[in-house]
């Protein structure tokens, strides 16, 4: 309580070193600073959100709550109402007002803070008043719905015996109780409560608490409870940082926990030295005797001690009476649990618990916290912590295998990191939003499941980076930067919860009591091992002294032997009686038993070692055969792509050949087309030939027709002619004959057409003749010449033509001169 | 595991010691050169690396720092197990961590690895007046037990550098091959899936 309200005083303090502490005043890592900056924006609108939306449930509960504050305290009624509206109010104020609000939670411990300072006497007094508070009444049906599960596991813890030692108290603390009317009426209440738990205890049946009516299996009580799961959805959205110190203790059922003056009187052992009170210090005898708790506290002191500056260095709460508050607190739990004591985290824990409500408040969470939600974490051997990692691992494996093999690869091992995480509870590991986000669930959960939903919901947040990753000290770096500047703390908590909500209390328990008998195995093994490593050196130095002094070490064990063998004949033991015989007949050979039996020892280690070994060289059998296919898979990949690359060029080669043989066939195309081209143009030239020839070929039938005409027309005029010959020489041979008999009368007349045709007689028959015969002759051989075939029937017919010219002429002639003659 | 290969080295290596000697004081100081008062306590195992050049190779530590408390004991195997070297850290105004520092020792030379490198250091060197384990003695010890003894200051940065150089220097230069394989082969295989992809 006196840290809330050192926080509000440093205001300023706070502000100016804003950049580099977040709004819980934890410092910020430099390189994470520009981040936490573009988060605090959305922190502030979540929280008011929030904030709004925690008022609304809890006004729409409000009714319920008055039910049940009516039924656990008669008269408290108004009061209670009266300060729920105040609270309501503050929880409005939202994030912005955090320090705010712890100041006004706190008002009444600054006045008392000034009152400690008053006599020693006095300050006992102020403890009691100061150091607990109850929390808004408004929260207190949640309370109720919690703390079923607090009793339950305080019935299975404590026993029955418990009970009625509780009784006495209760009526020993009433009878004291006389303060100030509103705290009676809490405190009457808290006892109501209290006293019904334990007849619920005592008789451990179904019973109504508060009246809420409650089953015996708690579990079920809290999953029929109409508004848990509205609840639930609230809780993984965040509680609002004003209500976060009341809720966590209703989840933590601090009230439930809490018995007056405990705490106390766990501190007036300090201040009155050894003199142990009556009372409530009873509760250390149950652990242990109390001279041992006190030794132990004295060891525990020393390291509380050293780490009490070295709890979140540099807080603006922590100051001298923080740390004054922290260290009552980390003694109180040490005498509380001695089989605890004080573990290095536990600092860390009640620090967080101090920041967010009274000492003593603070201290019932924090039992409730380390009793319970972490039983069998922080003691001496750690077991659960060890076992947890297991069961981490197994899960990690099952839903990563891709991750889990490289990290094997690369050798890490998950638990070098999630160890730390877990048992910090992910205290700087994470951003504090979300590690104040993860404690919200876990503390409503009550159990440890939120711890293994967060951790792989990391691992599903940055196992995609990690697995490209080359060597173990990138990957554990990566792993733990990466986690701290997990901000989102929305999405990581939603992650957790919606994720893996398979992975829950039942699967866990089973896997856990799996792995359990395997750490509680190593544990002892290496305890042995370490003895037997000592026992060994124990030979090494017994033979070594045997070489140089036989007889000591003889007469020593000799001695040992007789007076034990002098007590044995009293006792008759068995193995008394053997030593006996054993120094009776070599006295040597007790102490070679016992060495050979650190032998034996010595040797299982040696074995065990082996094993390890064995175990480990069979890993880096399988991690080799692994190396090895991956480097199958790329010679393969490499062939194949060798061979692809040829078929390739082969592909290519053909793709070439084909191309130039498309060309040739383009080529060959054209010059088929120009053959056929051309093949059309001859074929035009043939028809335009045929049909010149068939026109010549008309031209000559023509010309043969009318040679023809023409030769009959000749053969005519031949005929025409010789008739005329004929004709002539009959003439003339009757010219001739007139011309013998009888000169004619006209023959002067006829003298000069006779002298002319005389002038020609001599040889005029011969001219005749040739004249005749020529033409005659002429058209003899041209007949003759016709009928040879014609070869070319222009020429044939331009060669007639003349012919039949000259031929008609000389019929021309021959008529003329036929007609003349005639 | 140390790993060489191609003159650079991955070692992996664990501070053990009893609580506040000064572990992560240490770390701090080699690995960002800083120092703080009040170093916050070390819950389970912090993790860091440096890397560390020396004459003939570059050394990358892989750093354990472990917690300090007598309980983390029991997670304190996991850590140390193949680990290349060791860092044992004790308080030199303090005859119990001193105490706690021998019994590491002991607990090393059992369970660890035998090629293990191991350093002893005696942290917190500048406070002379608080002196309760003389340099003498624990030089003795060192001899005794086959480690190598360094006083050291985290707070004036004093033979803190010295003390990770000289665990450098004495690594072994040959693995085993068995490791040596382990590192080569992924890189191959890289190289590989590179070039082959390149190929394709």
């Amino acid at each position: 309580m006196r840290i809330a309200a050192a926080a509000s005083k440093p205001l300023n303090h706070l502000v100016a070193f804003e950049h580099k502490r977040d709004a819980y005043g934890f410092p910020v890592r430099p390189q994470h600073v520009q981040r936490y900056r573009e988060y605090s924006d959305i922190y502030k609108e979540e929280e008011e959100e929030r904030s709004d939306r925690w008022s609304s449930f809890l006004e729409d509960h409000s009714e319920l709550n008055e039910s049940l504050a009516n039924g656990s305290s008669g008269d408290s009624h108004a009061p209670s109402s009266e300060s729920k509206q105040e609270k309501e109010e503050e929880a409005n104020k939202g994030a912005g007002d955090n320090l705010r609000t712890e100041k006004l939670g706190s008002d009444v411990t600054l006045d008392n803070a000034s009152e400690e300072e008053g006599s020693s006497d006095a300050e006992k007094n102020v403890h009691r008043v100061q150091l607990w508070t109850e929390i808004r009444p408004s929260l207190r049906s949640i309370e109720e719905l919690m703390s079923i599960r607090v009793k339950r596991k305080g019935d299975l813890s404590k026993g029955e015996q418990e009970a009625p030692k509780v009784k006495s108290l209760l009526s020993f603390d009433d009878a004291k109780s006389s303060k100030g009317a509103s705290e009676n009426d809490s405190e009457d209440e808290f006892y109501d409560v209290e006293r019904s738990d334990v007849q619920d205890g005592s008789s451990s049946d179904s019973t109504s608490v508060s009246g809420i009516p409650v089953s015996v299996d708690a579990s079920s009580a809290v999953s029929t409870c109409p508004w848990k799961e509205e609840l639930e959805v609230l809780i993984r959205g965040g509680v609002p940082m004003a209500l976060r110190g009341e809720l966590w203790q209703a989840f933590v059922g601090v009230r439930k926990r809490r018995s007056k003056d405990y705490y106390q009187n766990l501190l007036a052992a300090d201040s009155f030295g050894n003199s142990i009170e009556q009372g409530d210090v009873q509760h250390v005898d149950d652990k242990g005797s109390n001279t041992d708790s006190l030794a132990a506290v004295e060891k525990w002191k020393g390291q509380i001690e050293k780490d009490l500056p070295r709890t979140f260095p540099g807080h603006p709460a922590l100051d001298d009476d923080g740390r004054n508050a922290l260290r009552r607190l980390l003694t109180a739990y040490a005498r509380h649990n001695p089989s605890v004591g004080y573990c290095q985290a536990m600092n860390f824990f009640a620090a967080l618990l101090l920041l967010l409500m009274p000492e003593e408040n603070a201290f019932w969470a924090l039992t409730g916290i380390i009793d319970d939600y972490f039983n069998g974490y922080y003691s001496e051997e750690m077991i659960e912590s060890q076992v947890d990692q297991l069961v981490l691992e197994e899960l990690v494996r099952e839903r990563f295998p891709k991750l889990v093999h490289h990290l094997d690869y690369l050798g890490v091992q998950v638990a070098w990191v999630t160890g730390p995480w877990f048992l910090s509870i992910f205290m700087n590991m994470l951003p504090w939003e979300s590690v104040l986000r993860v404690w919200d669930v876990l503390l409503f959960e009550g159990t440890r499941v939120m711890l293994f939903r967060t951790a792989l919901a990391l691992m599903e947040l940055y196992g995609p980076a990690l697995v490209t990753t080359k060597d173990a000290g990138d990957a554990v770096t990566l792993l733990q930067s990466l986690a701290g500047s997990t901000f989102d703390s929305s999405q990581l908590v939603l992650t957790a919860c919606m994720g893996y909500q398979n992975v829950h209390e039942i699967r866990l328990q089973e896997l856990r009591s799996k792995h359990r008998p395997a750490v509680i195995a190593a544990l002892e093994e290496r305890s042995r091992g370490l003895q037997a490593f000592r026992d060994s050196k124990g030979i090494a130095s017994k033979l070594y002294s045997f070489k140089q002094d036989p007889k000591s070490v003889l007469v020593d064990s000799s001695k040992a032997s007789l007076t034990n063998g002098s007590l044995s004949r009293s006792e008759s033991g068995s193995s008394n009686a053997d030593e006996v015989l054993v120094s009776l007949t070599g006295d040597g050979e007790v102490d070679s038993v016992q060495d050979l039996q650190a032998q034996v020892l010595w040797l299982k280690a040696e074995l065990c070692k082996l094993l390890e070994d064995k175990r480990s060289a069979l890993l880096r059998a399988e991690e080799l055969e692994i190396a090895l296919m991956e480097m199958v898979k790329q010679d393969n990949r490499r062939q194949l792509s060798a061979k692809v690359e040829q078929l390739e060029q082969e592909m290519a080669e053909v793709q070439r050949l084909l191309s130039d043989k498309q060309e040739q066939e383009g080529a060959m195309l054209q010059v088929l087309m120009r053959v056929e081209q051309e093949q059309k143009v001859t074929e035009d030239a043939r028809r335009f030939a045929e049909q010149d020839a068939a026109a010549q070929r008309y031209a000559a039938q023509v010309l043969q027709e009318k040679y023809e005409e023409a030769v009959a027309a000749l053969a005519e005029m031949e005929k025409r002619a010789v008739m005329a010959e004929s004709m002539l020489e009959a003439t003339l041979q009757y010219q001739s004959g007139q011309l013998k008999a009888q000169p004619s009368p006209r023959s002067g007349n006829q003298d000069s057409p006779a002298k002319s045709i005389n002038d020609q007689s001599p040889d005029p028959p011969q001219s005749r003749i040739s004249l005749l015969a020529r033409p005659f002759g002429l058209g003899w051989r041209d007949k003759n010449k016709s009928t040879t075939p014609e070869k070319l029937p222009e020429n044939v017919s331009e060669e007639k033509k003349p012919a039949a010219e000259g031929k008609e002429t000389d019929a021309e002639q021959k008529d003329a001169k036929v007609q003349d003659t005639s | 595991m140390a790993t060489a290969g191609n003159k650079s080295i991955n070692a992996k290596l664990v501070l053990l010691g009893d609580v506040g000697a000064g572990k992560s004081s240490l770390v701090l100081r080699f690995v960002k050169d800083q120092f703080v008062e009040f170093q916050e306590s070390t819950i389970g195992a912090a993790f860091f690396s440096q890397t560390l050049a020396v004459n003939d190779a570059t050394v990358k530590f892989e750093i354990w720092d472990t917690a300090g408390q007598e309980r983390y004991h029991s997670l304190a195997p996991m850590y140390y197990r193949g680990a290349a070297a060791a860092v044992i850290v004790f308080d030199v105004t303090n005859q119990a961590s001193f105490e706690r520092a021998k019994k590491w020792v002991q607990e090393l030379q059992a369970q660890g690895n035998p090629n293990m490198v191991m350093a002893l250091a005696g942290n917190k060197s500048d406070l002379l007046d608080a002196r309760k384990v003389t340099a003498e003695e624990a030089q003795t010890y060192a001899q005794e037990n086959g480690l190598f003894f360094m006083e050291t200051s985290a707070k004036t940065a004093a033979n803190v550098k010295e003390t990770f150089y000289e665990i450098a220097k004495r690594l072994p230069r040959v693995q085993p091959t068995e490791n040596q394989s382990g590192m080569v082969l992924p890189d191959r295989a890289m190289d590989r899936a590179v070039s082959a992809s390149c190929c394709a």
